[in-house]
């Protein structure tokens, strides 16, 4: 039931894609979202999914893996689409009735977000699947890291993000081991109207909090003991290093960001 | 009358994945009404997977489970709940579960699901306090200013207070002080000496368990070593080591005593009775 919860959807493997500095893999899914929004074509937006796509047959994430990256979002999709279908008046015509008119303008840009935001969604699901969130946060860290010139607290940032990664999984552990406690005492979960349900939380919720916040202090204690006091002159174990395929990574994205552009501005299609 | 009774009861995790384990494996057993039954076995035998599924809380993946005398049907989801209030689980560290303003209202909160009478609610919150060592005046406090055996005392009594003709504690004793531990058991023995409700106890302390158990079933991989008295199963001493579980101090000491030719007939598995026979002992060499 609830252990299905992925949100550090890491798949791990040994692929090009996985082994790709973390900090260039951040940098190349920003031009992958740039081509995807400048693509103004068809065939531009044609060549940001070979991209894609080339992208996935190297890092060898299996197809089931992309089906569940996307059927969460499905029904965003479809409010999308018919959005934009009713409510963009360009171009000739096709149907009307009272006041809804569907264009071939309409169409055409319905069908356009639709493919561009699956194609956004499944292309930085790939970053998640090929990082891990460790070396997500490690490489958000240093990406933002120029910021704390303008003294923002980056690292603290980047700690809490990892800390909360941590503690995903002991919570959905936590909440099972309650959950079972309580129907153990009677409590029905599963039958009443929608407020009745939602009152029969308070039992998993107020448990849940206590225990968060005990293991907050111990944390904080713990961490303390140690010594930590910050980003200030803190060494990593793993140091980041960009390797030759980080350059020929970032070679090829500029390559097929340039192809996009090239192709719009010729717009055969 | 057998109050729980398994029949060839399996439970696989992970079915299908590469985690596939066999947590149970094939378990028959019988504990008959007013028994005060030890469950011992090492992490991971299987035992506490075993009594989750006394009250439902599990599906099995083969076989069945009786309650008083009644199948349960995991296909009427409305009889389980009547399953739950039948056989009261306290789960490992209980006081975690603790989530009302009062102590009071937390230990009716179980009650307060079987949809009591307010008069009826109140006479078990008040007799189960009474039981636990909990005063009228803690009633009116908040479970969260309590210390921890305290707590688990509350929590204990929340679970009791449904009245089951069956109550499973798993681990009461964990993470307490000896005199923690010596509460929380005399007050489980009180508890079934007043009731004559059957009493699950796992742990897997021996001087826990022989100090009050009557009955003990021995969990090894899954599988049910046996169920039989204590004294019986204290006698296979050896069979017990082998799976990494040890008897009672007391008990090796004794063991060792008759090993040394010292004339002991009887076994002995509490200190109190070995005191007594030691006594005995002396006595008759004056």
């Amino acid at each position: 039931m609830i252990k299905d919860i992925t949100i550090g959807q890491f798949f791990p493997g040994q692929s090009i894609v996985h082994r790709l500095d973390p900090r260039i893999k951040l940098l190349l899914t920003v031009i992958y979202i740039v081509m995807l929004f400048i693509a103004d074509t068809f065939l531009g937006l044609f060549a940001g999914i070979v991209f894609l796509a080339a992208a996935y047959a190297i890092s060898q994430i299996p197809l089931k893996m992309i089906l569940k990256s996307v059927k969460p979002i499905v029904p965003l999709i479809i409010f999308t689409g018919i959005l934009n279908l009713f409510f963009i008046t360009t171009g000739e015509t096709l149907i009307k009735f009272w006041i809804f008119k569907i264009t071939t303008g309409s169409i055409k840009t319905a069908v356009f977000m639709i493919i561009r935001i699956i194609a956004l969604i499944i292309g930085t699901s790939l970053l998640t699947y090929t990082t891990s969130p460790i070396a997500l946060t490690d490489a958000i860290e240093r990406v933002l890291s120029p910021l704390k010139k303008i003294k923002l607290p980056v690292h603290e940032v980047a700690m809490m993000m990892t800390i909360a990664l941590r503690f995903i999984p002991t919570l959905v552990e936590e909440t099972d081991k309650i959950t079972m406690a309580q129907k153990a005492r009677g409590a029905d979960m599963e039958s009443g109207s929608l407020i009745k349900r939602a009152k029969a939380l308070i039992p998993i919720l107020i448990p849940l909090f206590v225990s968060a916040f005990r293991r907050a202090e111990e944390l904080a204690m713990a961490m303390e003991c140690r010594c930590y006091h910050g980003g200030e002159g803190r060494t990593r174990l793993k140091q980041l290093h960009c390797a030759l395929r980080d350059m020929y990574a970032v070679f090829i994205s500029a390559a097929f960001i340039a192809l996009v552009i090239i192709i719009d501005r010729v717009n055969i299609f | 009358m057998a109050v729980i009774e398994t029949e060839n009861l399996t439970y696989v995790y992970g079915e299908g994945t590469p985690f596939r384990k066999v947590a149970l494996d094939n378990v028959n057993l019988s504990v008959e009404e007013g028994e005060l039954v030890g469950v011992i076995g090492h992490t991971g035998s299987g035992k506490s997977t075993l009594i989750e599924h006394f009250n439902a809380l599990l599906r099995p993946t083969s076989g069945n489970v009786f309650i008083d005398g009644e199948r349960i049907n995991w296909d009427e989801k409305k009889t389980l709940r009547d399953i739950r209030f039948k056989v009261g689980l306290v789960f490992q560290y209980p006081e975690y579960q603790l989530f009302e303003d009062t102590v009071y209202k937390d230990i009716a909160f179980g009650p307060k699901n079987m949809e009591l009478d307010e008069n009826e609610i109140d006479r078990r919150v008040r007799e189960t306090a009474r039981l636990v060592g909990i005063s009228e005046d803690m009633l009116t406090k908040s479970p969260f200013d309590l210390s921890g055996g305290q707590k688990r005392r509350v929590a204990i009594a929340g679970v009791m207070a449904m009245e089951p003709k069956v109550l499973i504690l798993d681990e009461p004793t964990a993470g307490l002080d000896p005199k923690g531990r010596e509460t929380i058991l005399e007050m489980i023995h009180h508890y079934h000496r007043e009731k004559k409700n059957t009493v699950m106890l796992v742990s897997h302390s021996m001087e826990d368990v022989a100090k009050i158990a009557k009955k003990i079933l021995v969990m090894n991989d899954g599988r049910l070593f046996c169920y039989d008295d204590t004294k019986k199963v204290f006698e296979r001493a050896d069979e017990l080591n082998a799976m990494g579980l040890s008897v009672p101090q007391i008990t090796r000491v004794f063991n060792r005593l008759k090993e040394k030719g010292i004339n002991i007939t009887e076994d002995v598995y509490t200190v109190d009775f070995g005191k007594k026979l030691v006594e005995k002992v002396m006595e008759m060499k004056k």
